[in-house]
């Protein structure tokens, strides 16, 4: 990945977006009685940083995101690859597949709540279930679309089955594995938030709807922009690590991971 | 290093080979009662017009594909699979070629496993030598030329010593200049490693000016229709070889051959 510039010009709009959010609120040209303006939630921010709640909550968030990812890309490169390479295994498992995918994650949390009741492990279940699937769908499709040239040189030079998996198989589909995970990634921040607000009390989540409930509307929005900020940067360590993992590929290819 | 004193035997021989493949509910005959052989240590050209089978009968001999009837035998043993010592060369280089690795790892793809650590390293540069391509060990594949990128594909199959080169159409996607060095480059490596070639092209002037023997293919579906020795002096030369009368009444009598291959 090439190193990027500052944006200037992106920066100084999402500056004056926010002045004048600041000034529509001061000036009471728009009113209503929770909408703080951007200088509030700055201050529900702090407050929230000095009081030490705001990195409880996080932690408890990344861990569950980072254990359901790993769970998730794991589950779902290991059967995208198994389904990838075996017709066999295409022919007994697709079908049971292809009916648990269209069915939306979110549809689990009651169900994971009544077998594992409000705690991390419901959480994990829905983030694991709906993450699986982005990783599934790009190892399987990759591993196929792998050129059957590239086979026919397996097959030339002689290369075990297990060499040529590895040394061809996995490497031509990488890139399409690396995009799976970091969609898979997106969609497991997003479940996290929604299990926390419905499945688990703890974490950003929660967070969110306790400030809710507490009306408490500048703590609130400071935990949704932690929220951003946090898809922001999981998803910029992800690209450098995919830019790592794609090193020598052609730049045509890792520049579009 | 050739003809050492075995140069009778044959390294493939081919009996009454065909190939069908299942076609919308009916069956394509691509190769049909074909047969050859091909001397060890020679440089057997095999050319034929477009649709003749060309590319089919390379997967036969590679082992690529199975003949439907008929007896394949590579070194005395029936051909199932890819023969040992028998490597591919296929004409499109950048499919074949692993892009996500420099020029020496693609080198080394058929060693790893096989030969130690030291080894793998001395014939990687050998064969890198051997196609001239000395000091691009690094490079990434995307990173060169067309011509470049055929020469790693022709060093990672003499990277495993073969005893024969299966190139099917090598050269066909490069200019008259590339081609033209490259194939001084194969009688060269020929020369120096005994191995035996089978080099199948559409252009006649090349499979004359390479070949020990040119064998036209007939079709489809597809046929060996005459073999025709070439008795040209050695080293061959660009200009001088190809203005030859020999040279040229070669090239009269086969492209004559492949018409009548085409209307028979």
């Amino acid at each position: 990945m090439r190193a990027r510039r500052v944006n200037v010009p992106g920066l100084v709009v999402i500056a004056g977006l926010a002045a004048v959010w600041e000034m529509a609120v001061r000036s009471g040209a728009i009113e209503f009685d929770y909408l703080p303006a951007p200088s509030a939630i700055v201050g529900g921010g702090w407050a929230l940083i000095a009081s030490g709640d705001l990195f409880v909550e996080a932690a408890h968030t990344l861990y569950a995101v980072w254990l359901g990812w790993m769970l998730a890309v794991a589950i779902g490169s290991g059967l995208g690859l198994l389904l990838g390479l075996s017709s066999a295994a295409r022919t007994y498992l697709q079908a049971s597949l292809e009916l648990l995918r269209p069915l939306p994650a979110i549809a689990f949390l009651p169900v994971a709540l009544l077998i594992f009741n409000f705690s991390l492990t419901t959480e994990l279940v829905v983030i694991v279930y709906a993450a699986t699937w982005p990783v599934f769908m790009n190892t399987m499709g990759g591993v196929m679309a792998v050129a059957s040239r590239l086979h026919d040189v397996a097959r030339t030079l002689r290369l075990t089955r297990a060499q040529a998996v590895a040394n061809i198989v996995l490497p031509a589909a990488l890139p399409a594995i690396v995009v799976g995970c970091r969609l898979s990634l997106g969609l497991s921040l997003v479940m996290a938030i929604i299990a926390e607000m419905l499945g688990n009390p703890h974490g950003l989540g929660h967070a969110i709807m306790s400030e809710l409930q507490a009306m408490q509307p500048e703590r609130m929005f400071a935990y949704v922009i932690i929220v951003g900020i946090l898809a922001i940067v999981l998803n910029a360590g992800l690209r450098r690590v995919g830019a790592y993992l794609l090193r020598g590929h052609p730049p045509e290819v890792a520049e579009h991971v | 290093m050739r003809g050492h004193g075995r140069g009778s035997e044959n390294v493939f021989e081919c009996r009454g080979l065909g190939l069908e493949i299942p076609h919308r509910g009916t069956t394509r005959t691509i190769v049909k009662d074909l047969s050859l052989d091909v001397r060890r240590g020679e440089f057997f050209s095999i050319v034929g017009a477009s649709g003749t089978g060309k590319t089919s009968l390379v997967r036969l001999l590679g082992g690529l594909m199975r003949a439907t009837c008929g007896s394949l035998v590579c070194h005395g043993v029936t051909v199932d699979g890819p023969p040992p010592d028998v490597v591919v060369v296929f004409q499109d280089y950048s499919r074949a070629l692993l892009q996500w690795r420099c020029v020496a790892a693609n080198v080394a793809l058929g060693l790893e496993g096989r030969v130690s650590a030291g080894e793998t390293e001395r014939r990687v540069t050998e064969a890198l030598q051997l196609v001239g391509l000395d000091g691009h060990g690094r490079d990434y594949p995307w990173q060169l030329s067309g011509g470049m990128q055929q020469r790693v594909q022709i060093a990672r199959a003499l990277a495993l010593r073969p005893q024969v080169l299966l190139m099917d159409e090598p050269f066909a996607a490069l200019d008259a200049m590339t081609k033209a060095s490259l194939q001084d480059e194969m009688l060269r490596i020929h020369d120096r490693t005994g191995a035996s070639f089978v080099f199948i092209t559409h252009d006649i002037e090349e499979a004359i000016y390479l070949g020990d023997r040119v064998a036209v293919l007939g079709g489809p579906p597809g046929q060996i229709y005459t073999t025709v020795p070439i008795d040209l002096p050695r080293p061959r030369e660009q200009v001088a070889t190809r203005q030859m009368p020999t040279f040229l009444a070669y090239r009269a009598q086969i492209h004559a051959a492949i018409g009548d291959a085409r209307s028979g």
